[in-house]
């Protein structure tokens, strides 16, 4: 029970770590914006299924097909922001947020015309079998998306606080008119933000197709719920609150997998969703960071 | 003295609704100017249109020489023109030397003594360069809003009421301040509530109303009085 208890919590924590990145991605870009990308996870999609394609035509290195991940997501990413999210754009945020579910649409369309098939399969990140230490396993996947999350964290850190894009980006997430007035260009920090949250979207889908084996058009719409869910636990538009709500997610989920069947899984997650929107805690709506 | 700033016939609006219905005024170089007028004069919004900030309907401005209306505000700060805005802006959970860093954004040069010159002049920042701006008073917030705003070297310092709710001895301060500035050759144009503190530091004013410029005159042109009467409640053909 309690070794169950240890190996439900570490595969959580490595499932988790993936949701901290595409809650990551997801917050850099409710931060700068204040406004929700609905198609975050279709583009996300978009970059997988681009890989997934490269391997079947080309029978693919896996690095190679990370690379094709993180940018078919960008292209896709860039291709939403200038449609729905570029300032020139500017409107409600309710406009701003049909318009990238519109994107959402059109991202699944696209690749289930050029790919119909319900499920495909991916490379697997490692052909070895899992790790055994003691009565536990640990699959080397698991260390590699950990580690992924670690890396982008403290990338991601150093980043803010030592560079003058990190300057800029907080700047303009803390008062964008001010950033303006600074003489900050601040539709190409947002546009460069989206590129950014993108390369950081497509790394978290590929670590997760890669590790699942498998793609479908669903990791969509599963990647925005994930990225938006891990975001609300951890205090909307705060990034050390996103690795946190991350990571708590992928625990909460190992463990109601284990008590409840595998179909409580995403079952919680949903449930978890409607709790927050009807309860709206209070650390919810005022954090910052 | 050559104008440094030229608005001609500047109409701005939001939405349908009018806020400059066709404002001329100009800047010298070298000066002071001060803007007065009540609450929804359209103060605010002139200051706005000129930083980049709102795109103005039809007219020009004309900065050093060149037209600006319409440009994005980053090249603004640029070509050298800096706004401290209405209710000072600064970046509240940044701490105050990156918000000093932050107003240097476009600098490509050293601007370390810089920021050792202003804190020079500003005391109270250097004591809490490492703290959050958003943690600071409402006059240290305004000296942080206009350090802020002199780190892109700016050659015209446009403040949009930086008296407001402030304390007197404040207030004194900050008048104390822009003088200093002047004599340092940084060009002002100064909007205010607090017309008996403008009318004493600036060599030009204009009176606007209702999205007009009703006058225009050296501060002994109108009595203190009507200057104030009209500054605060509008002329009485309102
Ligand atoms: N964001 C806005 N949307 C619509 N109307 C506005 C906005 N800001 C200001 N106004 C209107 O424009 C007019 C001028 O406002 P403003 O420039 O702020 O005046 P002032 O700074 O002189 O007090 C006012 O009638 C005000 O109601
Ligand atoms: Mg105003």
């Amino acid at each position: 029970m309690i070794l169950d208890l240890i190996q439900n919590s570490f595969d959580g924590l490595a499932m988790g770590a993936s949701y901290a990145l595409l809650a990551v991605g997801f917050t850099l870009v409710f931060g700068v914006l204040r406004r929700v990308n609905l198609s975050y996870g279709p583009a996300i999609m978009f970059g997988c299924y681009a890989a997934t394609w490269v391997s079947f035509s080309f029978h693919s290195n896996i690095f190679l097909l990370l690379g094709i991940a993180v940018l078919g997501s960008v292209l896709a990413g860039t291709y939403v922001e200038r449609l729905c999210f570029a300032p020139h754009h500017k409107g409600s945020a309710i406009a701003a947020m049909v318009a990238s579910f519109a994107l959402w649409m059109q991202f699944e369309e696209v690749v289930t015309l050029v790919m119909p098939k319900h499920l495909y399969d991916f490379p697997p990140m490692f052909d070895a079998e899992p790790l055994a230490i003691g009565p536990l396993s640990l699959r080397a996947e698991a260390l590699v998306m950990l580690a992924c999350a670690l890396a982008i964290c403290f990338a991601l850190h150093r980043m803010l606080y030592r560079s003058r894009f990190g300057l800029a980006l907080r700047a303009v997430t803390d008062a964008p008119v001010a950033a303006q007035l600074a003489g900050i260009n601040v539709p190409r920090v947002l546009l460069l933000v989206f590129l950014l949250a993108s390369a950081i979207g497509g790394l978290a889908g590929w670590l997760i197709v890669s590790t699942h084996t498998q793609v479908t058009p669903m990791l969509g719409m599963w990647s925005t719920l994930k990225g938006l869910l891990a975001m609300m636990i951890g205090g909307l538009g705060s990034l050390p609150g996103a690795v946190i709500g991350g990571l708590a997610l992928g625990v909460l989920e190992a463990h109601s997998q284990w008590f409840l069947g595998p179909q409580a899984r995403d079952l919680i997650a949903y449930l978890l969703l409607f709790v927050l929107l009807a309860w709206r805690p209070r650390w919810m709506t005022t954090s910052h960071g | 003295m050559t104008a440094l700033l030229e608005v001609r016939d500047l109409v701005t609006a939001y939405g349908k609704i009018e806020a400059l219905k066709g404002v001329n005024l100009d800047v010298q170089q070298g000066s002071i100017t001060c803007l007065l007028g009540p609450n929804g004069a359209g103060k605010t919004t002139l200051m706005m249109t000129i930083a980049g900030i709102l795109r103005p309907r039809i007219g020009s401005i004309r900065f050093a020489g060149e037209e600006i209306a319409g440009r994005p505000p980053h090249a603004i700060v640029a070509g050298g023109a800096a706004l401290v805005p209405e209710n000072r802006l600064v970046f509240p959970n940044m701490t105050v030397l990156d918000n000093l860093h932050a107003g240097a954004y476009q600098r490509k040069d050293d601007f370390a003594s810089d920021i050792e010159r202003l804190f020079t002049r500003f005391p109270r920042l250097k004591e809490r360069s490492t703290q959050l701006a958003g943690t600071l008073s409402g006059g240290e917030q305004q000296m942080l809003a206009v350090a802020r705003a002199l780190m892109s070297r700016p050659k015209l310092l446009l403040m949009d009421e930086p008296s407001l709710g402030l304390a007197p001895l404040v207030v004194e301060e900050i008048f104390r301040i822009i003088t200093q500035l002047h004599q340092d050759g940084v060009s002002i144009f100064l909007v205010e509530q607090n017309a008996h503190m403008a009318l004493k530091v600036a060599q030009h004013f204009y009176l606007m109303e209702q999205g007009k410029v009703t006058f225009s005159g050296t501060p002994g042109a109108l009595a203190e009085d009507e200057v104030i009467r009209r500054a605060y409640l509008g002329s009485a053909r309102a």
